[in-house]
């Protein structure tokens, strides 16, 4: 059993008792130590890094929070422009959700119809003729034949003014009109309010010459 | 002791005494862990430069074996070596036996019981990906159930105390013990049992790691250095007067660092911002704490394993504590952020700081619940050599190659191939540093139970320990 | 510092500050971040994950992809994530609210994965390939194969199945079997196919546009 010398021994020695390390440490706490010398720059220096740190923490968390907005990702956005611009939102585009719904099947994506089968939009004459005739036809149906753009069609258009409201029906026709290289003017919901109550005893789909006695 | 005639008497041997069985259990599974998780740690290393390495086997894909590896070594190595460290020195500073033992010995199995189940879940597949939180749900309340009473065993033992006294390393180890139930708690709450929406997700896991590490595992590891530098030199800590306000501005700066990890992130940007100021603010104590304990080490030469050990961990905590910093950084996380250089922040805090100064701190104990030294010095030197070696390597190597993954994912024009090319050798030279470390845990496992062992009759021709009586510590005069 | 209780309290007044003030915070601020409808075609952004992507969704948990793979796509002068075709914008909280967990990701060995289903090249088949066999499709990748989402099995004459993984060369199956994808992969596959950002916020990207260049100098 001799002393084993602390160098790798397997036994790690203390160099100090629990009982004074307690000790000496709590009188530490509050005991600054003597410098020889007198004076220890320590403390001071310490403050100022305390003070340095909590300075330009503070400026950089104020410049770079983006002012806590929630949804702002990049801390150099600059203030929020204020509003947002509203998108505009015309009559064709919620047209464009009515047709998509609802004409598309039939009347298809590029307004071309199928030939024979169902009429074309694009380009169409009715399309963009009288805003009387198109109303109709999407409140009450149309039975065929008829002629559009010098092409024979011979099929029917189901009846929508129970499914569609007058405000539908008047941006989907507005769509129509306005899409495709389509120009012709905008169809109001009051025009066809206007129709709807005019023919409101009306059950069964028009026909072409009933349309065409119309005029314009 | 079975063998009250010792030639020397460590003191405090009757609190040593109470503590042998709860610290040795804790440490053993502590070691245990620390092989398992060191393997798949290994495994994962392995397949990201030989991916078919076990890839057809799908407990072991790699997305499985990274996070299953992470989470035996956090709460595995890590819980068990941490509790059992700090209820030895708990015991120790409070001069109060620890009472009842028993009930920590069931607790420990408890706890290990969970992580078991939750390593194993992550590996057949009920992970829930959320980083160290990735255990499946039905862990949750033994983890915390069992967390629950080794930590009130420690609060009890402080409160029994019989001394006047508090020390630093008691103050850190109770911010430790008091902040991780909190964490848990509260992470668990808000991501699994209320689950909050979208990636707020995100902000609870950053603030659960950085808090887990932060205020959990580095804390203890300065417990340790504040504990065994003055205790092993025989000298007292300096400007140790500053050390309380260390204290306090760590655990509240640290507490504020989580949201730095989502730098760049579709996070809110005041989150990052906030968390970069706070690591900006922990340049304090961590300045103080070095002049604390470098200013203790200075000049001291000593043989000392613990201590070196214990240089080892502070150092990691610079490093870590820089690249911390740095990485909250915009103009370095535009390169970094992402890399292997993530990986080395957390690998730093864990193992370069965490565990060296745990393996510090057992090579002092260890002996002193046996009664028994060592049984290898060599397997010791072994050990602090390949420790020293794997940390210097995989730091290297983590850097730079992580730096140069930034450099390549920033130029567009670079393909993934070619990063996974260019990285490559640096993958090897990682799996080299895992391999090292490995050697260097082998060697700790092997002379622990060793160790153990040489209580038993049949190979009772272990060297009994001998313990030199210490001087008391003096206040310095001027 | 001589009492527990000052500790215990400090401490408890430290992690009840941070919370509060960073999580329960944020929380407040966006945690009830909702849909955003577009007045022009009437769809609320982002819109909802199908069951099946849900499902996928577990997949990418259980398998542990995001230890590999980021799900974020950062802005412009952060990184070259646009640059890379990530993304056409960086990536907003908004568009995550969709999803029941979110994975962030802190690791890049993989490519980010938020806007993969927008990459011209990346449909099932790519990603079955993807998955059974890496190099098929990404050479010299470091990726693992995930042989075990899929099926080998014989074919049966004449009904070979439609999912079945079009390899040919040295990828290919024996002859007489077929690679089948399984429910696990199908479901991943739907997940990931779903990881599409094109829907810009107008309130988002107001807010993030970056400022003028700076003088120099300023601060």
């Amino acid at each position: 059993m001799n002393a084993a010398p602390d160098h790798l021994s397997g036994v790690e020695q203390s160099g100090a008792t629990d009982d004074s390390l307690q000790h000496v440490h709590e009188h530490l706490l509050h005991h600054k130590p003597e410098k020889p010398h007198g004076y220890s720059a320590t403390p001071l220096l310490l403050l100022g890094l305390m003070c340095t740190v909590v300075f330009f923490g503070s400026i950089y968390l104020a410049h770079y929070s983006a002012r806590f907005d929630p949804l702002a990702y990049n801390e150099n956005a600059k203030p929020s422009s204020g509003k947002i611009e509203p998108p505009v939102v015309t009559p064709a585009m919620l047209g464009r959700r009515v047709y998509n719904n609802t004409c598309i099947t039939c009347h298809q994506t590029n307004g071309q119809g199928l030939a024979g089968v169902y009429p074309p939009l694009a380009g169409s004459d009715w399309a963009q003729g009288s805003e009387e005739r198109i109303i109709r036809i999407v409140l009450h149906g149309l039975n065929g034949p008829l002629t559009v753009s010098g092409k024979e069609i011979s099929s029917a258009m189901a009846p929508l003014g129970t499914v569609l409201k007058d405000d539908q029906i008047a941006n989907a026709l507005t769509y129509v009109r306005q899409e495709w290289g389509n120009n012709a003017p905008e169809v109001k919901p009051e025009t066809v309010a206007r129709i709807r109550a005019e023919t409101a005893s009306r059950t069964q789909p028009w026909t072409a010459p009933e349309l065409l006695k119309l005029g314009n | 002791m079975n063998s009250p005639a010792q030639p020397n008497r460590s003191e405090q041997m009757e609190i040593d005494a109470s503590a042998k069985w709860p610290v040795l259990v804790l440490f053993g599974s502590a070691v245990v862990w620390l092989i398992l998780g060191g393997a798949l740690q290994l495994i994962a290393a392995i397949q990201l430069h030989t991916p078919s390495f076990l890839a057809d086997c799908e407990w072991f894909t790699h997305g499985r074996v990274a996070p299953a590896a992470q989470n035996a070594l956090v709460y595995g190595w890590g819980f068990n070596s941490a509790l059992g460290f700090g209820l030895w020195l708990m015991a120790r500073l409070s001069f109060a036996s620890l009472r009842h033992g028993g009930w920590l010995i069931v607790a420990a199995k408890f706890w290990n019981l969970g992580v078991l189940l939750g390593v194993a879940g992550i590996m057949t597949g009920a992970s829930t990906s959320f980083e160290l939180l990735e255990m499946p749900r039905f862990v949750t309340l033994l983890l915390l159930g069992s967390y629950g009473l080794m930590g009130a065993w420690l609060v009890t033992t402080f409160t029994l105390r019989n001394t006047e006294n508090t020390y630093a390393s008691q103050w850190y180890l109770f911010g430790a013990v008091f902040s991780f139930p909190w964490l848990y708690t509260l992470a668990q709450v808000m991501l699994f049992t209320a689950p909050v929406r979208g990636t707020l997700q995100a902000v609870v896991d950053a603030w659960y790691v950085s808090g887990l590490y932060g205020l959990g595992f580095v804390p203890v590891a300065l417990a340790a250095a504040y504990y065994f530098l003055p205790k092993i030199l025989g000298r007292p800590v300096a400007n140790y007067y500053l050390a309380p306000t260390a204290f306090w501005w760590l655990f509240f700066a640290t507490a504020f660092t989580g949201g730095s990890r989502l730098i760049g992130g579709p996070v809110p940007a005041w989150l990052a911002t906030t968390g970069a100021v706070a690591n900006f603010f922990l340049i304090v104590p961590v300045v103080i704490i070095a002049l604390n304990l470098f200013g203790t080490l200075r000049g001291a030469a000593t043989g000392s394993v613990t201590v070196r050990f214990i240089r080892w961990s502070l150092f990691a905590f610079l490093a870590a504590s820089l690249l911390n910093f740095a990485l909250s950084l915009r103009g370095f996380a535009i390169t970094a952020q992402f890399t292997l250089i993530t990986a080395l922040r957390d690998w730093l805090l864990l193992y370069g700081c965490f565990s060296t100064a745990m393996f510090g701190a057992a090579y002092f104990i260890v002996p002193r619940l046996t009664g028994h030294a060592w049984r290898s010095s060599a397997l010791i030197t072994a050990h602090l050599g390949a420790t020293a070696l794997g940390l210097l390597l995989i730091t290297a190597t983590l850097g730079w190659a992580g730096w140069e993954q930034g450099r390549m994912l920033n130029h567009a024009a670079t393909s993934f191939t070619d990063i996974t090319k260019a990285l490559t050798p640096w993958f090897t030279a990682y799996s080299v540093g895992l391999m090292l470390l490995t050697i260097g845990h082998l060697a700790f496992f092997v002379n622990f139970f060793w160790s153990l062992g040489a209580r038993c009759p049949v190979t009772g021709d272990a060297t009994p320990a001998v313990f030199r009586a210490p001087p008391a510590m003096e206040v310095p005069s001027a | 510092m001589k009492n527990g209780l000052t500790i215990f309290a400090g401490i408890f007044a430290i992690v009840a500050a941070s919370w509060a003030g960073l999580l329960l915070t944020a929380h407040r601020q966006y945690g009830g971040l909702a849909q955003y409808v577009d007045a022009l075609d009437g769809n609320a952004y982002p819109l909802p994950l199908s069951g099946l992507a849900d499902q996928g969704r577990l997949v990418y948990e259980d398998l542990g992809c995001a230890t590999c793979h980021t799900q974020q796509v950062r802005r412009a002068d952060f990184g070259a994530d646009l640059d890379r075709k990530w993304g056409e914008r960086q990536s907003y909280a908004r568009d995550y609210i969709r999803e029941k967990t979110v994975h962030l990701g802190d690791s890049r060995l993989g490519p980010d994965l938020r806007n993969v289903a927008a990459r011209g090249y990346v449909d099932g088949t790519f990603l079955y390939k993807l998955l059974y066999a890496p190099h098929s499709v990404a050479p010299g990748t470091n990726m693992p194969a995930y042989p075990f989402l899929f099926d080998v099995r014989r074919v049966n004459p004449g009904q070979a199945s439609p999912l079945a993984l079009p390899f040919t060369g040295r990828f290919a199956p024996p002859a007489g079997s077929e690679v089948v994808p399984t429910r696990r992969a199908v479901a991943l596959a739907a997940y990931l196919l779903s990881l599409k950002d094109t829907y810009d916020y107008p309130v988002e990207r107001a807010k993030n546009t970056p400022p003028a260049p700076e003088k120099k100098g300023e601060h």
